[in-house]
């Protein structure tokens, strides 16, 4: 009998069940998570952060345009308190990748017209559908100190939501930054009217936002640094050259030594200026930028 | 009284057949209403909990029925579509929340539903294993569909083909399964989880194919312009997005305008929700919203109503069966009058007997409401998944 | 040891006109064997069911050794049959659905006041012995010949030790070989336990064994009976 009541006991009491509670990341967490698309997002990030979150940078092995996510960084993706976007299309991956939609934050949402457009696009045709392009946006905002801080104040606002213990540090932090970015202005305003107006070169279309904001009287090639030009390649210099004498092409990495002897026969000298893309091997933002005006003093014409 | 129970045990152990069909007609008699009673209650409460854990659910108009059942329980039998610009205003409108569905389509059985991670985290899913779906041609399935096709995180699914016949419509996509979720016990678990787009992906509304531009894909070029590049009829499109050729795929036209089944609403508040169901009722609005609450509790009051008259069937039904049984019971009693008379001369009391007849009747009963709650037990471990499937896919 | 005495026995079935016995006087020494004999439905059944308690006279007293048993309660009438009366039946009046084992323990499975059966196990185990059923134990009755289970029935009423044995037409369902094995039986229980022996048949050729023998139709005056002819 006693047998009988016991067993009954257990059959009610596994009849009831209670649904599982959903987990909370943030409240686990000591530190928000938050991950940057760019290195200058991640570098902004941090200056402002002051090491109180925790802040990651993807491992991007290659061209940050091609980025395919692997499924460690997928995760983290997904885990993220916050997503720093450059926006401007910087972040082809967002049309592939599955992200929570409220956690992203696009630093550059609000610059509407002062975005630029991105030259040269293909169109293609295949199908019912017609002709359609993958046209897009010029993306390299941070190279315009002015933008960088619009994206640096935008990132500030995004930190002290999360942490609102720190809004007063941060805004600190945020005023000191922007003082920097100023004095970058000034001293890149300062390089670039030493060119005096004088036509340049940029190996790749990524300078759109330094050449509005300088003033530049620049165009664009699709040279890689380290490939030589071909044949072809150099004709179509030497038809940009007629139209536009420049005497200086800007890269965005070391060129081979190659490209730049027949440059120098050309009557081009060479000078690298680091879109500062990605993490530098070492130093900051502001170290890359300072080697970049470095470059530039020095190729001023006397 | 040992003595009485020993001898009540005894006499029906040793007329087997005659106790076991006494026993299954008293275990009925418990179990029919009390398992009907259940079933009905136990699914709909799991029916009516996942409708009340769903606020709001917008969808075409039509029949409100169809919509909820499709939105919650990814029913087979489709309600038409609206666009994806539906679920652009609702999130957009500030009030709520708005998760997007598309289900179109199924795989193997299974229903395939397009949707955002904001789901999981609505419905309180759990990962058994692996993780969420990250890039696009990826998917998550609930444990069932783990169960039902032996498959877990790093296998793959193909989707179904709608008709064999259309080959340039609907056509198969081969998915990575990236995880597998925790059992629910609800009809996620027999579902297959996607990023919209891909859900889109499968429609053909987005494919992916050779880089026109690429010296390989020559042979697929019809012509070629300095603006333009048309492809002919030999353009290799993928079936199977992988990380080498996630790139290559795009949609064609307005995200706006792409389908979806139906947009979950979590209002901020309730006067959110009450703004936000005052939208949707301007007969002017193509799109219906509705409280999945209140579309099944209207179902389920009919269903109860049935219930009941059943449930009223069987109790006349055990009643009629008690009055059988106490029939065999007396006609046993009178094929048993010597037996008794033989104890009551070697001195037993008129009570030991009725202890023996009533520990033989206890026996019966007791063994029949352990059978019985057993059997009930078991009815009520299945009966949401026996329902829901019903219901469901 | 239990002697039986009637003295001035009346009795008549309730509701039943005419069916009446009157017994003036029965005296048996306890320890004594004895046999009634009487032809069938002459109402040898209702004498020992008056010996026994079952039945009471009206008037008259049945007296078991010192006890008056037609005096006592019913209660009292069916711990006294349970302790101090072991009965034998025509028709054995085992139960099938024990074990033969257990059809010997049911004196004590009925008695109320009976503790742990391991004494009684054990004295049903040497009954069964000494009538040669040990190997029959576990075995249903339903298994057995007749005369295998009048044995086991007469272990039965052996197992409280009872100072008085009643046995009704015992031999009535058995072939002649087995008859004899019976009477035997009871005689040498009862002599051994020291019990009086009454037994009721009609079979005038079971009489050589018992040291004295009754004839129902003197001992006793019925009305309504029917004896059956030729018995």
């Amino acid at each position: 009998m006693k047998r009988f009541i016991l067993f009954s006991a257990l059959c009610l009491a596994a009849c009831t069940g209670e649904a599982p509670t959903p987990a909370d990341p943030a409240a686990e967490k000591g530190r928000p998570l938050v991950i940057a698309s760019n290195y200058p997002l991640y570098f902004f990030a941090s200056e402002l952060s002051g090491g109180t979150a925790d802040l990651r940078l993807p491992d991007i092995e290659g061209d940050p345009a091609l980025w395919v996510p692997d499924g460690e960084q997928v995760a983290e993706l997904q885990a993220a308190d916050r997503i720093l976007l450059n926006g401007a299309g910087y972040e082809s991956w967002l049309d592939f990748v599955t992200v929570p939609e409220d956690r992203l934050l696009d630093t550059t949402a609000n610059l509407g017209e002062r975005l630029l457009a991105q030259e040269e696009t293909t169109v293609h045709r295949h199908g019912p559908e017609g002709e359609h392009s993958h046209a897009g946006t010029a993306f390299t905002t941070w190279l315009d100190p002015e933008l960088a801080a619009e994206q640096a104040r935008v990132i500030a606002g995004a930190l002290s939501a999360l942490q609102p213990q720190r809004v007063s540090d941060i805004a600190a932090r945020l005023a000191e930054l922007e003082a920097r970015l100023a004095q970058l202005d000034r001293e890149l305003r300062q390089a670039f009217d030493g060119l005096q107006g004088a036509p340049v070169i940029f190996s790749h279309p990524v300078y759109q936002y330094l050449q509005r904001r300088y003033g530049i009287n620049g165009r664009s090639l699709h040279w890689e640094p380290d490939e030589v030009p071909g044949v072809q390649a150099w004709l179509d210099f030497q038809n940009m050259l007629r139209g536009h004498p420049a005497r200086l092409l800007i890269w965005e990495g070391e060129p081979a030594a190659e490209t730049t002897g027949k440059l120098r026969e050309a009557g081009v000298e060479s000078l690298v200026f680091e879109p500062a893309a990605n993490r530098p091997e070492q130093g900051d933002y502001f170290d890359v930028m300072a080697s970049n005006l470095a470059a530039l003093r020095q190729s001023a014409p006397d | 009284m040992r003595g009485a129970l020993k001898l009540g045990w005894r006499y029906l152990a040793y007329h087997r057949f005659k106790t076991a069909v006494l026993v299954a007609a008293v275990t009925l008699m418990i179990f029919l209403p009390a398992a009907t009673r259940l079933l009905v209650t136990d699914s709909a409460a799991a029916l009516t909990a996942r409708a009340a854990a769903t606020p709001l659910l917008v969808g075409a108009r039509g029949s409100e029925l169809e919509l909820v059942l499709n939105a919650l329980y990814f029913h087979a039998e489709r309600p038409p579509e609206i666009p994806h610009a539906v679920f652009e205003a609702v999130r957009g409108s500030g009030l709520a929340e708005a998760i997007p569905l598309y289900t179109r389509f199924q795989s193997r059985g299974s229903p395939i539903v397009g949707t955002s991670l904001d789901y999981f985290t609505f419905r309180g899913l759990e990962l058994a294993e692996g993780r969420l779906m990250g890039l696009l041609g990826e998917c998550v399935i609930g444990a069932g569909v783990a169960r039902r096709h032996g498959v877990g995180a790093g296998g793959s699914l193909v989707s179904s083909p709608e008709t064999v016949f259309d080959l340039a419509g609907v056509y198969p996509l081969k998915m990575k399964v990236t995880g597998v979720l925790e059992p629910a016990g609800t009809p996620d678990d027999e579902a297959v989880f996607v990023d919209l787009r891909t859900a889109w992906v499968i429609h053909g509304l987005g494919h992916g194919h050779q880089d026109l531009e690429q010296a390989g894909a020559r042979g697929a070029v019809l012509s070629r312009s300095e603006e333009s590049i048309t492809a002919n009829a030999s353009l290799v499109q993928y079936n199977e997005i992988t990380p080498d050729n996630v790139r290559e795929f795009h949609f064609h036209g307005d995200t706006s305008g792409f389908p979806l089944s139906a947009v979950i609403a979590v209002p901020q508040d309730e006067k959110s929700g009450t703004l936000l169901r005052g939208r949707y009722r301007d007969e002017g609005v193509q799109e219906q919203l509705v409280v999945p609450y209140a579309v099944l509790g209207d179902l389920l009051e009919t269903v109860f109503t049935v219930q009941n008259y059943v449930v009223l069937g069987l109790v006349m039904l055990s009643l009629a069966t008690i009055a059988v049984i106490t029939l065999v019971f007396l006609l046993s009693q009178q094929l048993r009058r010597g037996e008794f008379f033989t104890l009551r001369r070697m001195g037993a009391s008129r009570g030991f007997i009725a202890l023996l007849v009533a520990s033989e009747i206890t026996f019966v009963f007791a063994g029949s409401l352990l059978l019985a709650a057993v059997m009930t037990w078991v009815v009520r471990a299945y009966a949401t998944k026996f329902l829901l499937e019903l219901v469901t896919f | 040891m239990a002697g039986v005495r009637i003295s001035g026995l009346h009795f008549r079935y309730p509701g039943a006109r005419g069916f009446g016995m009157r017994i003036d006087a029965l005296e048996v020494p306890a320890g004594e064997c004895v046999a009634i004999v009487g032809p069938s439905g002459s109402g040898k059944t209702t004498l020992l069911s008056l010996v026994a308690g079952i039945l009471l006279p009206d008037p008259g007293e049945v007296r078991i050794g010192d006890q008056a048993i037609s005096r006592l309660s019913d209660s009292d009438r069916r711990r006294f049959r349970i302790d101090r009366i072991g009965q034998v039946f025509q028709a054995f009046e085992l139960l099938n659905y024990l074990t033969v084992a257990e059809n010997v323990l049911l004196p004590r499975l009925i008695d109320p006041a009976a503790g742990p059966l391991t004494e009684a196990r054990q004295r049903a185990a040497e009954l069964l012995a000494d009538v040669g059923l040990t190997a029959k134990a576990d075995e249903r009755p339903d298994r057995l010949s007749h005369g295998e289970r009048q044995r086991v029935a007469v272990c039965r009423a052996m197992l409280n030790r009872p100072g008085l044995i009643l046995a009704d037409e015992p031999t009535g369902n058995l072939d002649q070989v087995n008859k004899q094995t019976v009477v035997d039986l009871l005689i040498r229980q009862a002599q051994t336990h020291g019990s009086t022996l009454l037994m009721v048949t009609h079979d005038r050729s079971l009489l050589a064994a018992f040291g004295r023998v009754i004839d129902f139709s003197e001992l006793a005056r019925t009305e309504g009976f029917a004896p059956e002819a030729g018995s």
